[in-house]
């Protein structure tokens, strides 16, 4: 047996760093500190290490040989797309990119299917936000607009906003609603969600019309209390749920939490899903400028947010796709689209979870077999630990694609 | 075993003494060496000046704050397209990118590169984050690179000071140091940025107080110079004053100056803090008053900050004053608040001629370097992206070394905030081709300790750059005729042909490993990162070379 203390887990964007493992050869014996998400992400360790082609199961070299022979011919006809899931290290990252820079090709994230409009609002506006620690430091006064943080991300209270000594306000947004036990609750619907972000900003500005009743009384005196707040966080879900937020939610979160910062200080916090998703829009973004739906087709990036790879899949643009992570983690309009008999997958339990038509060549996981960085909901890096022996690593995977690819040229 | 020699050339080493002698250079395994065989290869070099690569001491290239600008301005990136080069071997491969002013980092290393430079330091890295950077430096070819970690907002280190334990705080910049691969000290509007997270809005004199104690900016500034001193760290502490930017600030700039007297300190982007007037009377240039002090104290070095007319964009640790920036020009802003060390402000600025403001930054910028008796201790940067980017040193170079130029760009600005201005009443020096060497490699590579870098004494890496003789001086310093790193000729005949990787430079002092038992208890209390985790791993750090 052996232990490992002050372990990442990506079960979610949180990346709590102080669990401990246990490991009992090849298995993961016991997690500590760990959440239920967490927990399950852990598992048991236990992973396919396989290749397959057709639903065949093939030798390695077969894989990549075929996989090769396939990306050459849709690279060279410029239609081919790099994907990258989530469950993977910020050098397997690296690599997706290089690959696709290489061929050529197109790149994309779950982030272009996902939380591409608050990318975009964030490029047209800026934003105001802060890093975790800091909020536990200095907030007092905590805004949950449409979600209760314990649902999806179960231990961000507990470790990045403790209850004790401060306020939270629940902002109820139709049926997506704040924590229970919040202090105050604003209900509003959906149609009176805008609404109510201009009245508050419009108090953070002091400039708060008159008349106002019902919700949006009660939103100007929420915006009253944000404003003679010391330090004010506002907490949104990032991802997409069950209920499709208003298109200019983010946007509108965004010029609340600046205009914020004139009479007080404040920052704005997107949760976020796990498995180093921040880490793919910052590697993106270190290498090619954009965060997002790139084309190196031309030579050089090219950004076109309006093209995200579900739009690309459904318009029949794309001959290939190499999914590089977890297919599991696909956004369903991205999985919905793919056409198995062009794709390869390059990631952890592919040979499982891909469907039988794909190629599909088992990877380790990011964090479990496989050591490295991966970046918190608020872009700060954190080391992952190999636990356990794994197969091939995604970086080394996807430089054997880009080989295989490359002789065949 | 590889040899070089290169001949013939028009050489400019000021650090050994010669100033366009027309000498050998001899190159073996990537170090300048005394002599070669008769029978070694021969770059002819006729016709051609030769310095040492370029040392830039202040520029912010990698990590966080850079990927956050880069991420707020794709406008900037899909103007500027940069496919990969051509490379001869293929290996390691070429890579596309985008420039802007904050280019990607492979774009960025290859257009450094294509300038002369071959040793870059990103100046404020929070280090919390940098683990980040050195993946963007990995990602950054040919340059050699470090950076300096922001500690003057620090609570742990701010703690220490207002308990007035000055020998704790030391042995936590050591430990610090070491763990993230930094290479100095730096200090950002000390205490002021603390204040700003605090709501407290910024810190005005050296005196006010910074939360509980007997912290101050004063005190944190002697307390982390003293610091880096008694460390011997390569670079002395390196230093944004307080008040950035504000009318009048020469008075809080001349008051650090006078803080720190006798100490080795190095001001940086000096320029910004070079103003006169404030309290109801108008901008005007103090770089005079500045110089002066700098002259009489050969222990302060410090680097300019210049002003370019154009797209520039403000990036820096100093979030308060990025909130003033974003209120006067409506611009996107970016505001980070960084646990327990830092903040982080972004906006995009663009300095135009025709502005008053600008007009006088970019004369006040020229005034420090013209003025200055001491270029050794007066070198050049841009605070590249913040004051203009390294694309265009070539342009100031022009203007410190063509008066005829540079009064004719005095004459088209706004002349508004220019009365009183040295530079308005004719300053008549020309920087010589030894001078510029100064300034951009055999300076900066002296104030950062670097003792084989910016020159070409036996000894030193064979960083060489080799330029065509132009009388457009922007034009020949745009584009080098030959870039050695390490002895590798990168560049030839004005085309990036190699891109090998470069070497991080850090320092790793000695500490007190009792300091850990603290930083256990106040990791465990206040950071939301377990203190096993900040350490940065040496793997990640690639090929490092500890100082």
């Amino acid at each position: 047996m052996s232990r490992f203390e002050s372990v990442t887990c990506l079960g979610c964007g949180c990346s709590c760093d102080d669990i401990a493992v246990t490991v009992d050869g090849t298995r993961i014996a016991n997690v500590e500190r760990s959440c239920t998400l967490g927990t399950k992400w852990f598992g048991d360790g236990s992973t396919a290490q396989s290749a397959r082609i057709g639903g065949r199961v093939v030798e390695p070299e077969v894989a990549w040989a075929e996989a090769g022979s396939r990306l050459r011919t849709s690279s060279a006809s410029g239609r081919a797309l790099v994907y990258l899931a989530a469950e993977v290290t910020t050098d397997g990252q690296r690599a997706a990119v290089a690959l696709a820079d290489r061929l050529g090709a197109r790149i994309d994230s779950v982030s272009s299917d996902t939380i591409a409009r608050g990318i975009l609002a964030a490029q047209r506006r800026g934003r105001s936000s802060a890093t975790l620690g800091e909020l536990r430091d200095r907030v007092d006064l905590a805004v949950f607009w449409g979600v209760d943080p314990a649902d999806r991300y179960p231990r961000f209270l507990e470790r990045y906003l403790p209850r004790a000594g401060r306020q939270f306000i629940a902002v109820d947004v139709g049926e997506a609603r704040g924590p229970a036990d919040a202090d105050q609750r604003l209900i509003v619907s959906a149609a009176e969600e805008l609404g109510a972000l201009a009245v508050m900003r419009a108090a953070a500005a002091g400039r708060l019309p008159p008349g106002l009743e019902g919700p949006m009384a009660a939103a100007a005196e929420i915006g009253k209390r944000l404003t003679a707040a010391r330090y004010c966080a506002v907490i949104h879900d990032a991802e997409p749920g069950a209920i499709a937020p208003n298109p200019e939610r983010a946007e509108g979160l965004i010029g609340l939490t600046q205009g914020l910062n004139t009479p007080t200080r404040a920052a704005l916090c997107g949760l976020r899903a796990g498995g180093n998703r921040m880490g793919a829009d910052q590697v993106l973004t270190w290498q090619t400028g954009f965060p997002m739906t790139v084309d190196f087709a031309g030579g050089a990036p090219r950004y076109q947010p309006a093209r995200p790879a579900s739009a690309l899949l459904a318009a029949g643009a794309i001959d290939l796709v190499v999914v590089v992570g977890d297919y599991h983690t696909l956004p369903p309009g991205v999985a919905g689209a793919l056409d198995p008999n062009r794709t390869i997958v390059i990631g952890p339990n592919a040979t499982v979870t891909a469907p039988p038509e794909a190629i599909a060549i088992d990877t380790g996981r990011a964090g479990i077999h496989e050591g490295g960085t991966a970046f918190r909901l608020d872009d700060v890096p954190l080391p992952v630990t190999a636990l356990l022996p794994g197969p091939l690593t995604i970086e080394r995977a996807v430089r054997q694609l880009q080989q295989a690819a490359t002789v065949a040229r | 075993m590889s040899s070089l020699r290169i001949q013939g050339g028009k050489v400019h080493d000021p650090a050994n003494g010669i100033d366009g002698a027309v000498q050998d250079i001899c190159i073996r395994d990537g170090r300048i060496v005394d002599a070669l065989p008769a029978d070694a290869p021969i770059m002819d070099a006729r016709g051609l000046v030769i310095m040492a690569g370029g040392v830039d001491i202040h520029s912010h290239v990698a990590g966080g704050s850079c990927n956050q600008v880069r991420r707020l301005l794709p406008e900037e990136h899909l103007a500027d397209p940069a496919p990969a080069p051509h490379l001869v071997d293929g290996e390691p491969q070429p890579r596309s990118g985008t420039g802007g002013t904050v280019p990607t980092t492979f774009t960025t290393g290859y257009r450094y590169a294509g300038l002369g430079y071959t040793t870059v330091f990103d100046a404020a890295v929070p280090p919390i984050s940098a683990r980040h950077t050195h993946h963007e430096l990995n990602d950054t070819p040919i340059l050699d690179t470090g950076f300096y970690a922001l500690l003057g907002n620090d609570r742990f280190l701010l703690d220490q000071i207002g308990r007035g334990e000055r020998e704790k705080a030391r042995e936590y910049v050591a430990w610090l140091l070491g763990a993230t691969g930094g290479y100095a000290v730096k200090i950002v509007n000390p205490g002021g940025v603390e204040q700003w997270k605090n709501g407290g809005r910024n810190v005005a004199t050296l005196d006010d107080p910074v939360g509980p104690g007997k912290t101050t900016a004063r005190t944190i500034l002697e307390t982390l110079t003293d610091a880096a001193n008694v460390l011997k760290l390569p670079h002395p502490v390196h230093i944004h004053c307080n008040n950035l930017g504000q009318a009048g600030n020469v008075a809080t700039t001349l008051a650090t100056m006078q803080a720190l007297a006798g100490k080795r300190a190095h001001l940086t982007h000096l320029q910004f803090h070079a103003y006169g007037g404030g309290n109801g009377q108008p901008w005007c240039s103090a770089a005079p008053q500045l110089v002066e002090f700098i002259d009489g104290h050969p222990e302060l070095s410090v680097d300019v900050g210049q002003v370019m007319f154009g797209n520039a964009t403000t990036v820096t640790a100093d979030s308060p004053v990025e909130y003033l920036l974003s209120a006067s020009t409506g611009r996107k802003w970016i505001n980070v608040d960084i646990e327990l060390e830092t903040g982080c402000g972004i906006v995009p600025y663009t300095y135009k001629e025709k502005a008053a403001v600008s007009a006088l930054q970019w004369a006040v910028g020229l005034e420090l370097f013209l003025l200055s008796k001491d270029p050794w201790r007066v070198v050049l940067s841009t605070d590249h992206p913040n004051g203009g980017t390294f694309h265009s040193y070539p342009q100031l170079i022009r203007l410190l070394m063509d008066r005829t130029w540079r009064d004719d760009v005095l004459k088209g600005v706004n002349q508004k905030m220019l009365a009183g201005s040295k530079l308005l009443d004719g300053l008549s020096r020309e920087f010589s081709l030894n001078e510029i060497a100064i300034i951009t490699r055999a300076g900066p590579a002296r104030q950062l300790g670097l003792t084989n870098k910016g020159h070409l004494g036996v000894g030193a890496d064979a960083d060489i750059t080799l330029y065509s003789p132009d009388p457009d001086f922007s034009k020949m310093f745009s584009t080098p005729r030959f870039v050695l790193k390490g002895g590798i000729p990168v560049v030839e005949e004005g085309q990036l042909r190699r891109a090998p990787q470069g070497r991080r430079l850090m320092v790793a002092p000695a500490y007190d490993a009792a300091i850990k038992k603290d930083l256990a208890k106040y990791f465990e209390a206040h950071s939301s990162v377990a203190l096993a985790n900040y350490p940065v791993s040496r793997e990640l750090m690639g090929a490092g070379e500890r100082q």
